[in-house]
């Protein structure tokens, strides 16, 4: 009866480790997710959908619709994207966004203040030698 | 038109979102489903999270795309012109009684009253009488002038003070293009 009030128990922590894990992720990308739709914005110009798959053929699957229209939203309020009506692929017409000037500073600058924070994120953990297999 | 979408739609609505916003959202947001299960993914996979509350991602985007009138911001707005309203009257009063007492000729009320020393024999203190109970007539420093300028001017506040709230209050939407 112990043994499985144990197990339980360890079930219980495992749960909420991921879903910690889960939060820091979500927290993390929530701090970039601006300069990230900035960054595939100014490959070309985008509607939503069209970013939502640049953002999945870079890795970033768990990014949905639902945090990118608002973000977009706050952008195009900011004045850091300029947007423009136009006809998809045979579709209706679709409302493209693209980084203004004033959008590329803000990404030149992101991006610089971003890789400043990464080398030190990198450098204080660099020496942890502890991996968790995602097998 | 998928169930989403008119939820979405529904609480635009709600929100005070203007029309012609709100249905170009409903379109993008409805052209992107269909792209997204036409290329095989389900909306729970194209919102994510978003997808189980319709309501707090139209609001969420509504708010921040900056288009939002809820009815918080309008009734802190009524409350907060309130004492703005009544200091415009009090005001606006102040004008128009130093402007009728100026009109009519009424005799001018001055700022500095004066008593009248007696004149008193030698050896004894001065005698002092006090002003009358009516505020003497004086030429000097008229309070009506000073009231009719001070009116004007914090009417001229209140007027500016009142557009710039307004134009706090519903900032110009930028138009689709």
């Amino acid at each position: 009866m112990r043994a499985i009030e144990c197990l339980a128990l360890q079930g219980l922590r495992a749960i909420m480790w991921c879903m910690a894990m889960e939060s820091r992720r979500s927290q993390m990308l929530r701090g970039v997710l601006d300069l990230c739709l900035l960054a595939v914005l100014d490959e070309g110009p985008a509607y939503g959908y069209e970013m939502t798959k640049r953002l999945r053929d870079r890795g970033l699957a768990s990014v949905g619709e639902g945090s990118i229209y608002p973000l977009l939203g706050r952008l195009e309020r900011e004045g850091l994207v300029q947007t423009y009506r136009a006809a998809s692929n045979g579709g209706p017409p679709r409302k493209y966004y693209q980084p203004s000037s004033v959008g590329r500073i803000a990404l030149a600058l992101g991006v610089s203040e971003w890789r400043a924070v990464r080398d030190a994120i990198d450098a204080v953990l660099a020496p942890v030698k502890i991996e968790v297999s995602h097998e | 038109m998928s169930d989403f979408v008119e939820q979405c739609r529904a609480e635009w609505k709600r929100l005070g979102v203007p029309d012609a916003i709100a249905e170009e959202m409903a379109s993008d947001l409805g052209s992107d489903i269909r792209d997204a299960e036409s290329d095989g993914i389900s909306v729970e996979e194209l919102l994510g999270s978003s997808a189980s509350d319709p309501r707090a991602f139209a609001a969420s985007w509504a708010n921040e795309r900056g288009v939002v009138q809820t009815r918080r911001g309008h009734a802190s707005g009524r409350r907060g012109r309130v004492p703005l309203v009544a200091f415009i009257g009090v005001a606006a009063i102040t004008l128009i009684v130093a402007a009728l007492l100026l009109a009519t000729g009424e005799p001018k009320v001055a700022l500095v009253t004066r008593g009248v020393a007696l004149p008193h024999p030698p050896g004894s203190t001065a005698s002092f009488v006090p002003p009358p109970s009516r505020v003497q007539a004086s030429a000097a420093a008229p309070i009506e002038w000073i009231l009719l300028f001070l009116s004007l001017v914090a009417l001229a506040f209140s007027g500016w003070l009142w557009r710039w709230r307004s134009r706090r209050a519903h900032p110009p939407i930028a138009p689709a293009q």
